[in-house]
This record gives structure tokens, sequence and C-alpha cells, in this order.
């Protein structure tokens, strides 16, 4: 037998048990519609190659990192005792802010193209899910080094979820395993971390992935208008493909030129006692609901301000996640301009309060 | 020291000439390349034997070359004015040196401008006004000149990094520019000319692809597809040589810079390592993506190919060169002329008479306390700043770009001190003197800038009520 011939007859026995052929000509039909705002439709793809580098870089780190009391110590291994561990760890923490960037990106666009409408609404709410489950992510892996900017950082974080009337405080406890942030804490944020948002976040992440399959790339209002002959496409493969493996090739190299240009820092072990350190904040991601908290606050001052502004803040989230039942029609008509509208808004008040957060940081 | 220092709060005086310097490398590189893309994508398209495609490579020509004269005649000339402008005002002292030792090279380097510039207008304004041959002719005249141009400045830059044993041997005598010569063909002058013509080749296919992204690949898919694919085989031969080529410029870099690099690699692994290896890893990891994103975005799908992409191309290189430019910088540490002065203006063989006369004495421009009868409060800085003006500040700010205050928070005035008294002494064993030059002056000066840098790292009880009073 020729090597073309083994090579067909093993193709043949895996097509009849797993049915690949159908996978091939499933891919040979994709297309992917070509117009002014195409640039958009790499940011999902971008969103999930730095997501397989968490994976990758993630896996690694915690072949050396303890959790609990040893903490500090293991991150201060990793990043200066282990060969080409500060490597890992800032390509860990760099595809991490990367990835909730490019989530961003890619949520916005879909809002601006209109992509939640029917049939994709479930998409959206998967997406969505997806963005909250990335900022836990995000949220938890900070504490884990336990230097003293994230543990105060975490300290401060876990004061907005206390807020909330009656249960508040019982969460907050509960996260940190008790009344303060502590070593109980760091293992119970490891837990979280590395075992139960992973097992949330892979299945709806394939969810996700399969409805986008199902009902291919969105096209924005403008296209929708044009006749059917004017609009374009290309076949997904290998055309799209190749062109998004550029784009992840793209996202590679600027990982890899932050990561090794500015390599994560350490700071120094945290310490319960020491008063915390000037010009505390969260992470960008958090920036603008930790500034809209404490503007709602200093309009309406006292626990009622801190209250109206969690509802007022958790209603606004709703809204947005709720856009794909209110904004239905195809045709451009008041509700789509107010959907239109509300996005410019949200952009506007994202992009103000985290501005105004780091201007008064102290 | 006889000028004035030129303070640059936050950014930093070398950052200054680094924005402008990595805009104008982008440009003025292209139009050594682009110089040379023109005439041959001119000849090609004169060569073609089918009439249609022949015109279509033309038209797309004179667009291109009206490009090329607005990008290289407006904002390449005058960011390279603007070069001028930041060198003398943050580098006096090593811009002077300069201007001694190589007035005629920059002679004969406007020269070759001139006639770079009129043929580049002459190029554009003639096409298809005066016989094919002839305008083809403007276009490898242009070529020519702005090549020599290149020639020229590469011998400068290199100069910078390598004078070259000839000319140090009468350096400060008044009679360097006897080897003159010898300074413009120095070491690292033909390996660097080699790579730097590679670079203008690259960054003419990149900035061609921007051009040639723009044609609408339905409309005329023939003439897109080749002009696409030509401009990416621009890309080719600086990524086959640039690692010889790279080797070959390690190799004529003095052991003491080509430490700077080993340094970095040995202790890369614990992730220490010197910024001049992270720059150069940036150089080949952003190098590599570009010749990735060529093949897959351009070369395999030529049609496809659009603005956004070609930008993305152009975005790659913009890190490459910075990286290259900076790390070139990076790599003649502790010097700004090799082995000569020192980073900050100091001549090495000075350092002796300074360190027993005292710094600011050789300061021309800094009020020094005598002479004119004024009282003390005549000056608004103390000697300590100015020392710390004109010793630390080339490289260091106090709060932004390498900020002093945070490289020493933690420090008391006895360790800031210590650490002063560590860079003066210079001692052969100190990790330190391999990219900082040595800290020069008297016994005063030293006590002087510790008093100023303590000030600033631990504000102390004055300045506090000072702030509250306000």
């Amino acid at each position: 037998m020729t090597t073309k011939t083994q090579t067909n007859s093993l193709y043949n026995w895996t097509d009849e048990r797993l049915g690949l052929s159908e996978l091939a000509a499933f891919a040979r039909h994709k297309t992917v519609p070509v117009h002014a705002q195409s640039f958009w439709y790499y940011w999902g793809g971008i969103s999930l190659f730095l997501f397989l580098v968490q994976c990758f870089t993630g896996v690694l780190l915690l072949v050396y990192y303890r959790p609990g009391a040893e903490a500090y110590e293991s991150v201060r291994q990793i990043t200066f005792v282990m060969h080409f561990g500060w490597l890992i760890r800032s390509a860990h923490a760099w595809s991490a802010n990367l990835m909730i960037f490019s989530i961003l990106v890619h949520m916005f666009s879909v809002y601006f193209m209109k992509a939640y409408r029917k049939p994709r609404e479930f998409g959206w709410l998967s997406g969505m899910a997806l963005l909250g489950l990335a900022s836990v992510f995000g949220f938890s892996g900070y504490l884990l080094p336990m230097d003293e900017l994230s543990y105060f950082a975490t300290k401060v974080g876990l004061q907005i979820p206390a807020v909330i009337p009656f249960v508040g405080p019982a969460i907050a406890n509960m996260l940190r395993g008790g009344p303060d942030v502590s070593e109980f804490t760091v293992q119970r944020f490891f837990a979280l971390h590395v075992v139960v948002l992973p097992a949330i976040f892979l299945p709806l992440l394939g969810f996700h992935l399969w409805l986008v399959q199902r009902h291919g790339n969105a096209v924005p209002p403008s296209e929708e208008a044009k006749p059917p002959q004017e609009r374009k496409s290309i076949p997904f493969m290998p055309n799209f493909l190749r062109k998004d493996l550029a784009m992840w090739l793209i996202s590679l190299n600027i990982l890899a030129l932050l990561a090794s240009v500015f390599p994560w820092s350490l700071g120094r072990q945290f310490d319960a006692l020491a008063p915390a350190p000037a010009g505390i904040h969260p992470e960008w991601y958090f920036m603008s609901p930790f500034e809209m908290l404490k503007l709602l606050g200093s309009v309406l001052p006292g626990e009622a301000g801190e209250i109206a502004g969690i509802l007022l803040f958790t209603l606004g989230i709703v809204l947005w996640i709720l856009i794909p039942f209110y904004d239905i029609r195809k045709e451009s008509g008041q509700r789509a301009r107010a959907a239109h509208y509300f996005g410019l808004l949200a952009v506007f008040a994202l992009l103000a309060t985290t501005v105004i957060g780091y201007w008064t940081i102290r | 020291m006889n000028y004035p220092f030129w303070n640059i709060p936050y950014l930093g005086s070398g950052w200054v000439i680094g924005i402008i310097a990595i805009f104008h490398v982008m440009i003025s590189q292209f139009a050594v390349g682009g110089g040379l893309y023109l005439p041959m994508a001119e000849r090609k398209a004169l060569r073609m034997t089918d009439p249609e495609t022949r015109a279509a490579w033309l038209a797309q020509l004179v667009g291109y070359s009206k490009f090329f004269l607005i990008l290289t005649g407006v904002f390449g000339t005058i960011s390279g004015v603007g070069i001028w402008f930041a060198i003398g005002l943050t580098h006096p002292e090593a811009t002077s040196t300069l201007i001694h030792n190589f007035v005629f090279g920059w002679a004969i380097e406007w020269v070759f401008f001139v006639v770079e510039l009129s043929t580049a207008a002459v190029y554009y304004y003639t096409w298809n006004r005066i016989d094919q041959q002839l305008h083809l002719t403007v276009g490898w005249v242009y070529a020519g000149a702005s090549f020599f141009t290149l020639a020229i400045i590469n011998g400068i830059l290199s100069f910078m990094l390598t004078p070259g044993d000839a000319w140090l041997a009468v350096a400060g005598t008044g009679h360097e520019a006897g080897k003159f010569w010898y300074a413009l063909f120095n070491p690292t002058y033909w390996p660097s000319l080699f790579l730097r013509t590679c670079v203008c080749a690259s960054l003419a296919g990149v900035w061609a692809l921007i051009s040639a992204s723009r044609i609408d690949g339905d409309r005329q898919p023939a003439l897109k597809t080749s002009l696409v694919q030509w401009s990416v085989k621009w890309l080719v031969p600086s990524f086959v040589a640039m690692p010889f080529l790279m080797i070959w410029y390690y190799m004529m870099v003095p052991a003491s810079q080509q430490a700077l690099l080993t340094l970095g690699i040995d202790t890369i692994n614990a992730g220490t390592f010197s910024t001049v290896t992270r720059m150069a890893l940036v150089i080949i990891v952003t190098s590599a993506t570009i010749v990735g994103v060529a093949y897959y975005l351009a070369y395999r799908s030529p049609r496809d190919f659009n603005l956004s992409h070609a930008l993305s191309v152009l975005l790659l290189a913009l890190i490459a060169t910075g990286a290259g430019e900076y790390s070139r910088e990076m790599l003649r540490k502790p010097y700004v002329i090799g082995r000569w002065m020192y980073s900050n203006g100091v001549r090495v063989p000075y350092v002796a008479r300074i360190n027993r006369e005292g710094y600011l004495a050789h300061s021309n421009w800094v009020w020094n306390g005598s002479g004119n009868g004024l009282a003390a409060a005549a000056s608004n800085y103390s000697r300590g700043e100015a020392i710390f003006r004109g010793e630390c500040g080339s490289c260091h700010t106090l709060n932004g770009y390498r900020p002093l205050a945070q490289l020493l928070a933690g420090r008391d005035r006895a360790n800031i001190g210590n650490f002063i008294v560590m860079l003066h002494e210079n001692k052969p064993d100190s990790p330190y003197r391999r990219f900082m030059p040595p800290m020069v002056g008297t016994k005063q000066d030293v006590d002087d800038l510790t008093d100023y840098l303590n000030a600033q790292v631990n504000p102390s009880g004055p300045a506090k009520v000072l702030a509250a009073s306000k």
C-alpha cells in the first residue's frame, strides 16, 4: 500500500465512526461577510486565542503555585527562581488583561452591529455570562500572589458585595472565609479560579461557539439593507481562517512584547497590620463600576446612597443584558435608535468614569 | 559643559529625540527604499507585454509617487530638521563634537539632499510628459542620491557607537577632522549600512502595501494580485540577511558593549536581563510576525488585502524599527560617543580634572556663586539640583521616565549617599559601570547631589509645612 492509500483508509475508518466529512463539508460551505465593518469580526477570535493562552500559561503556573500561607513565597519563586517563570507569569497576567479588553471590544461591536437580534439572542446572553465570568476570573486571580497591592485591592473590592442589604455581609464573609482577607480567602479564590470557574466557563464557551457556527456572522443593518447580490462574502476555509490566524499572530506578538518589555512585578508581601499603601485602586476593568458607585455615593450620602447606587447600577446592567428583547425589529425604528443611543451612553459612561477614577487616585 | 541644560520633566530629554527620530526613520528609510522601489517597478511595468496590465501598473505608480513625494518631501524633511533641533538642545556637547568632525560630511549630505528632493519632484511631475526612458533615468538618479544620504548619515550614527582607534588617538587634540575618513568608515559602518539598506527595502515593501491595499480587488484583481505579491517580495532580503548582518554587527561592537547583550542572555531565564536584550527579543519576535502576517494576509490572499491589514503590517514595522533604534541607543551606554564622551556629556579624559576642581566649576551656564556679585538667592535652584540636571538628566527624570524618586524609594539619606559614592568611585567591579557614567565631581558635589535627591525621595518636615501652608 502507498502512503496515500494508507492515509485514505485511515481517514475512511475515522470518518465512518466520527463523521469527519460532514464537518469538512460544513467548513467548506461556511462563509464570512465582507464589508466596511468586517474588522470587528476578528475580536471574538482574538478573545478565544487569549483564553487559550490563559489555559496554557495557567496550567504551567499551577505546577509551582501553592495556595494558602505559602502563596506569596511560591509566586516569588516562580518570578525570580524558576527558569522562565517570570515570562509565564507575565504572559498570564498580560493576556488576562488583553482578553478582557478584547471581550469588551467584541461586546460593543456586537452591540452596535445589532448582532444580538433574532435569532442570536442566546449568543448575546451567553457572551454576557462569559464576560461576567471573565471578570470574576480576573478578580480571583488578582489576589493569588498575595502581595501588598493585591491584598488591599481585594479588601476594597469585597466591600462592594458587602453593601447589598441583608445578604451582603454574609456573601462577603463567605468569599473571604471570615471577617478579613487571609490565607483562607486565597484558598477559596484559588479553588474558584482553577476549578469552579473553568468548569462553568468551558461548557458555556462551547455553547457560545456552537451558536456562532449555527447562525454565522451577523451583518450590520447598513449591509442588511443592501440587495443580496451586492453583498460580498469570502469562504471561511481557508480565506478567513488565514486572516484569523494572522490576527492571532499579531496578538501573540503584542503579548510577547508586553510580557518581555514590561514584566509583571511582584510587590512586597502583604501585611494585614500595615496601613494600606497610597494609591490602592481596582484593576482597570473594575475602575468604572467602582467609580460609578463612588460618584452615586457622593450624590446620595450614607447607607441609602450605597444601596441606591447598587440598585441603579444593577438596573443598568440588567437593561444592557435584556437589549435583545427590547430592540427586536429588523427595520430601523425608534427602538433601534434608542438602543443605539443607550450603547453610546454606556461607552461614554464607561470611559468617563474610568478616566475620572484614574484621575482621582490618591 | 559649555552649554545650558535643557530640562524636560517627566518625559526626559532623550525621548524628545527618540519620538522625533523613530518617526523620521520610518519615513527617511522609506525614502531610500522607496527610491529604489519606484524605478524598479516602473522598469518592470515598461517591460510588460500586455498593454492593459502595463497601463494599470503605470497608473498605480503615478498615484504612488505622489504619496511618496508628499510623505518623504514634507514629513521626512521636517522631522529630519526636527532631529537637529532636538539633539542641539538635549545633547549640545555631543552635537558640537559631531559638527566639529563631520561638518564636511554633512555638507556632502546636503548636496545629495538637494538632488534627492528635486529629482523626487521632477519624477512625479514629469510622468507622461517626458520620454519614458528619461523618466526612468530620473528615478535612478533619485535612487542613487537618496542612497548616498543614507551612506553618509550611517557613518555618523555608527561613529557614535564605535569611533575607532584611529580617531580616538587624536580625539581632544584639535586634529580630529584629520581622521575624518577613519571616523566615517568606522568598525560598524559596513554591517550597519547593510542592515539599514535591508530595512529600507522592507519599509519600501511595507509602505507600498499601504498603497496597493487601496486598489479595489474586485474591479482590478490582476493588478492588485501582482502588485501586492511583488511588494511582499521586498520584505524577503532583510529577513534572509538580517540574522547574519546582526551577528556581523555584534562582532564589530567593542567587548564592553557586547557584554550588555550577553549579560542579558545569561540571565534571561531569571528574568533579570538587560533592556537591550529585551529590545533585541522584540525585534526578532516582531520581524517574524511581520513575515507571517505579510505571507498570510498579503501574499496568500492579495485580493482581500485591505487598508487595515496594511496598517497592521505598518504598525508592526514601526514596533520593529522603534525597538531597533532604541536598542542601538542602549547598546552605546554608558557613552554617547563610544569611549570618548559619557551619555551626560562628560568627556572620559576630563573625569580626573572634574573630580579635582568640581563639576559646576566647569559648567559655564550654571550659577556657581561667584563673580557677578549677586547674592546667593539669585539662583532659583540649588547646587545639588544643578548637578542633577547636568549629570543625571540626560537619562533620568525625577518622576517620569526612569524616575529617580521611585528608583531610590525606600532609601534614607545615608543609603542614597552610599549609592552615589559607589557611582563616583566607579570601581571595576561595580555592576553599574557597564551602563552608567561615573558620578563626577568633588566630595562637596557628591554631598550636594545626595542632599538634593534625598529631599526628593524623602520630603522632610519643612517641605510638608510648606505644602500645608499653601
